[in-house]
């Protein structure tokens, strides 16, 4: 555990990721739970009266069938926010809390890179971010039963919640990049804050307007769900177009990071 | 003799604020090198562009034979670094963090680690967040020593340390040299590093504006001597001894001040009788001025 700085810097953070691990499986169990209690023909008429566009710009789907009422809860907007705020938090440690913190000097005077030290401490956060969504996964396989959700096929469960972890990914990379080359964590954050909202609206609002509907095709959002994964499983296009702008960001934040100095 | 710490007019500013300007060293292997000045002066500033954290605006830095930059991990493998404050994250025991930094470094055996926290009396199991600066201050000398570095760059190495601790800490200074080893060490206090440094450079306002042996230093040294007598001394008691100057006698207190060697004093003294008598050494800025005084007088 204390070999290099990926497996330390896990170690270290192992409250906080067991923290984030029952805090994202908690939330989405919770709103699984709930499904018996919504799904109701009552339910039905609701939602067939709200107009379409209206639930569209929510993020919500079809309520009423286990993969929709799950992509609009669990997966909708409360499970990628919680997993959103514990990437931006791995990423905007990673190098500018530590730097803030007067830690990183040590590290950066031992015979390590500074390359090696963003990938290493990138890798311990993504790491991070998939054991949240995995235990998520796993959690919901668990009440799948008595929550009524055993129409969706254990394999999406996962495949959703793999899509869970990559846009955490995203905006955790977008933390770290932006934390590496300012050396700001209050910067990393306002990134985070202010694209997330950007890339959440342009996904579901956006294609409601005629000259905004481009807005989609670049939200991170558009990629974590446009193909329903709880009901078409993976899609491996999207993932790597994820994964392609994360490591992107990683890059150019390491290339500022890599040339300007270090704060005491 | 091998050069290991080499930089030619290196600068640095902060924006407008002044790091270094224009700063020259020369640390030859094998030596302890104290660098000296008061806060603010650039003793950080040289320090971290030695160890690649900054990059300097102009001039050069070469350290054992490679710039800091170019030299990378390979060139940090071989240096031992304190940092001026030294932090470390709270959440885990210094031996946990002491073993992480060695792994870092390929592996530091247990027993050296372990050696190192004895002398200095560091509890390993304590976690170092609840350490009190003085003992976080143990971690960081114990991290910088115990790779056996070629060279130790120490930034204020002994700010913090109780005395007991501040007095075991030149043994270790000379201990690593007699290794072979090099070490670069700042510090505000001339005290601080005259016990084990075998040359001191001054620097001020960002610009190295002397470099002597300790030893030139202390032969030209200007003492501020107090002697009480039983009974009031002849008024001439002192005249024309060798290395003496500035005497005023009130009543039976002689003050004066002494340079070089003390032989001449101490048995023109010894002819009366002796109540007690007093020595100060000369702080660091009086030290040069009497120096390069001498110096000036010399040369005229």
């Amino acid at each position: 555990m204390l070999r290099n700085v990926f497996t330390k810097t896990l170690w270290d953070q192992r409250r906080g990721l067991l923290a984030a691990v029952i805090g994202v499986t908690a939330v989405g169990v919770l709103y699984a739970s709930f499904y018996p209690v919504i799904n109701t023909p009552a339910m039905r008429d609701a939602m067939a009266a709200f107009p379409p566009a209206f639930l569209d710009a929510m993020g919500i789907a079809d309520m009423t069938s286990p993969a929709g009422y799950l992509g609009s809860t669990s997966f909708g907007l409360l499970g990628p926010i919680l997993i959103i705020i514990v990437g931006a938090a791995l990423g905007a440690t990673a190098i500018a809390g530590e730097e803030e913190a007067g830690r990183l000097d040590l590290t950066l005077a031992h015979p390590v890179s500074r390359w090696s030290v963003l990938i290493q401490r990138f890798a311990a956060m993504v790491v991070g971010l998939a054991l949240a969504c995995l235990g998520l996964a796993l959690a919901l396989v668990a009440i799948s039963v008595p929550a009524e959700l055993t129409a969706i096929p254990m394999a999406n469960l996962f495949a959703a919640a793999l899509h869970m972890s990559l846009l955490g990914t995203f905006f955790g990379a977008l933390a770290m990049a932006v934390g590496a080359a300012s050396g700001r964590r209050a910067w990393a954050f306002t990134a985070v804050a202010v694209i997330g909202v950007a890339a959440f609206l342009g996904n579901n609002l956006g294609p409601s307007v005629d000259w905004l509907a481009w807005t989609r095709d670049i939200s991170p959002f558009h990629y974590y769900s446009g193909g329903q994964p709880l009901i078409n499983g993976v899609q491996p296009a999207d993932l790597t177009v994820l994964t392609i702008a994360s490591l992107a960001m990683v890059a150019l934040g390491g290339l500022v990071f890599d040339r300007r100095d270090v704060a005491v | 003799m091998s050069t290991v710490i080499e930089a030619n007019g290196l600068t640095k500013f902060y924006g407008k604020r002044r790091g270094v300007d224009g700063l020259d060293l020369h640390v030859n292997g094998g030596e302890i090198y104290g660098f000296l000045g008061p806060n603010g002066a650039g003793k950080t500033t040289t320090i971290r562009i030695l160890l690649d954290l900054i990059r300097p605006n102009a001039g050069s830095a070469s350290v054992l034979g490679s710039a800091p930059r170019a030299g990378g991990t390979q060139l940090r493998n071989r240096i031992g670094y304190l940092p001026g404050d030294f932090v470390a994250g709270g959440r885990q025991s210094a031996r946990e963090l002491l073993t992480h930094l060695g792994h870092l470094r390929g592996g530091v055996p247990a027993e050296r680690i372990s050696a190192l926290a004895d002398r200095f009396d560091l509890d390993l199991m304590i976690n170092v967040g609840s350490l009190s600066k003085g003992n976080r201050q143990k971690i960081g000398v114990v991290q910088a020593f115990m790779h056996q570095p070629e060279l130790l760059i120490l930034d204020e190495p002994t700010i913090g340390l109780d005395p007991l601790m501040q007095q075991r800490f030149p043994d270790l200074v000379r201990e690593v040299k007699s290794n072979g080893q090099t070490v670069f060490m700042s510090s505000h206090v001339l005290s601080e590093v005259q016990q084990s440094a075998d040359r001191v450079g001054i620097v001020r306002e960002g610009r190295m504006v002397a470099v002597e042996s300790v030893e030139t230093l202390r032969r030209h040294a200007v003492r501020h001597v107090e002697v009480h007598f039983s009974e009031p001394p002849p008024a001439d008691t002192l005249t024309g001894v060798e290395g003496v100057s500035d005497v005023v006698v009130i009543d039976s207190v002689l003050r004066c001040r002494s340079t070089g060697r003390a032989d001449a004093l101490v048995k023109a003294l010894a002819r009366h009788d002796v109540a007690s008598l007093t020595i100060q050494e000369p702080g660091l800025e009086e030290l040069f001025f009497a120096y390069y005084r001498e110096k000036a007088e010399h040369a005229a």
